[in-house]
């Protein structure tokens, strides 16, 4: 079996991961998409006023 | 001809938005693509973390790094192009304080999984699963970095050469620094660049009148006067208490400022360095009337230290049982 590891994905907003696994004929046996950043917008914008969330959310992506 | 100079932009815990700003300094994009070369830029072109691995030692001249450290992978990054870089900048907010990202620091990284992965209405997570480092399927081990407890700015993981705020930088400035660095006339190690070394108030054009507040009002709640200063019509803005260098952008588009620049060379704790500049205004009789009037301020930790809180005196909250 072979892997092929693409790490990391680019031209696009946020990381990303690709392992492809392929079979001895070189055909794609599976294939996993991985997304190793996270930031926690969820968890810190709880207690924030809500009329500075549209001055906090935007840096979710500023792409 | 000597060889052009070799550039590296990297983001480790960030929107994408330094990157943007980049791009927003429009066609002089093309002088600096005349001048350098781009070694490695995820959010543009496409080159792999092997690709920098395989670098000699100091091959790239200079590497701007946005982005704060919330994981493994943001700080072998930091140690990675430290190690490859002649010159490492901390570009923009996150990188330099922490940023909007830094504000994760009021929980630890349970709690931030919980919520996440758990508790958002919009989240059918049954089975809890969590993010794991290491899982086995049945082709083999996947890996993730490991989230860390507390998100650290640039300077806390690696030794930093220039520290380049704004959340973005503003373009004007980003062309002026780059200028700077293609004529080889950088400031001592350790400076803060591309701003002014006073506050926004300085670059602000609104009208100050010395006036003393009652209190604070939210801004939603109010229709303030367009030529007189915000914070002496009661709205909290950070200008005082922030470094210039951004042109009051916010102020211009009737927005007080919310600190993005960070605090002026003199000072270490913007927070702190704002409730200082609240105090000189406060009409208070004594310590009851003053409690009260700052009792109104809405979100004091979230406001003051909304772009600094992993580089503050605080660096995050305490939360027991915690881990590291």
């Amino acid at each position: 079996m072979k892997r092929i590891t693409i790490d990391p994905i680019t031209r696009l907003e946020g990381h990303g991961k690709i392992e492809i696994f392929l079979n001895d004929q070189g055909e794609v046996l599976n294939a996993y998409l991985q997304i190793p950043e996270l930031r926690g917008f969820e968890r810190f914008c709880e207690g924030r006023p809500v009329e500075e969330l549209p001055r906090i959310v935007p840096r979710i992506c500023g792409v | 001809m000597p060889d052009k100079l070799k550039l590296a932009l990297y983001w480790a815990a960030t929107c994408g938005g330094c990157e943007v700003a980049v791009l927003d300094t429009n066609e002089k994009i093309l002088d600096l693509a005349a001048a350098a070369d781009i070694f490695l830029w995820p959010v543009a072109m496409d080159f792999k973390y092997q690709d920098a691995e395989d670098w000699p030692d100091a091959f790239i001249d200079v590497c701007l790094f946005n982005g704060a450290i919330r994981n493994s992978e943001g700080e072998h990054m930091a140690h990675l192009l430290r190690r490859k870089s002649k010159v490492l900048v901390a570009f923009g907010s996150c990188a330099s304080f922490g940023g909007i990202p830094g504000l994760a620091n009021v929980a630890n990284a349970a709690q931030v999984f919980d919520r996440a992965y758990q508790a958002t209405p919009s989240t059918d997570n049954a089975s809890q699963v969590r993010p794991q480092t290491s899982v086995q399927v049945p082709e083999g081990e996947l890996t993730l970095p490991s989230f860390y407890d507390t998100v650290r700015t640039l300077d806390q993981v690696e030794d930093v050469d220039y520290f380049m705020p704004g959340c973005p930088p503003v373009p004007e400035r980003i062309w002026e620094v780059v200028g700077a660095i293609l004529g080889g006339q950088l400031p001592p190690k350790g400076a803060t660049i591309g701003v002014t070394h006073t506050t926004v108030c300085e670059e602000c054009s609104r009208r100050k009148e010395e006036k003393m507040v009652n209190g604070f009002v939210r801004p939603h709640l109010v229709e303030p006067d367009p030529e007189r200063c915000l914070l002496e019509q009661g709205l909290v803005c950070l200008g005082p208490a922030t470094r210039g260098g951004c042109g009051a952008r916010c102020l211009k588009a009737w927005m007080p400022c919310r600190g993005c620049y960070g605090p002026t060379d003199r000072v270490t704790d913007q927070g702190a360095k704002m409730l200082c500049a609240i105090a000189s205004i406060l009409n208070a009789e004594d310590e009851a009337s003053a409690k009260k009037s700052v009792g109104d301020i809405a979100d004091p930790l979230g406001t003051f230290y909304r772009f600094t809180l992993p580089a503050s005196l605080l660096q995050r909250a305490a939360i027991p049982h915690f881990q590291h």
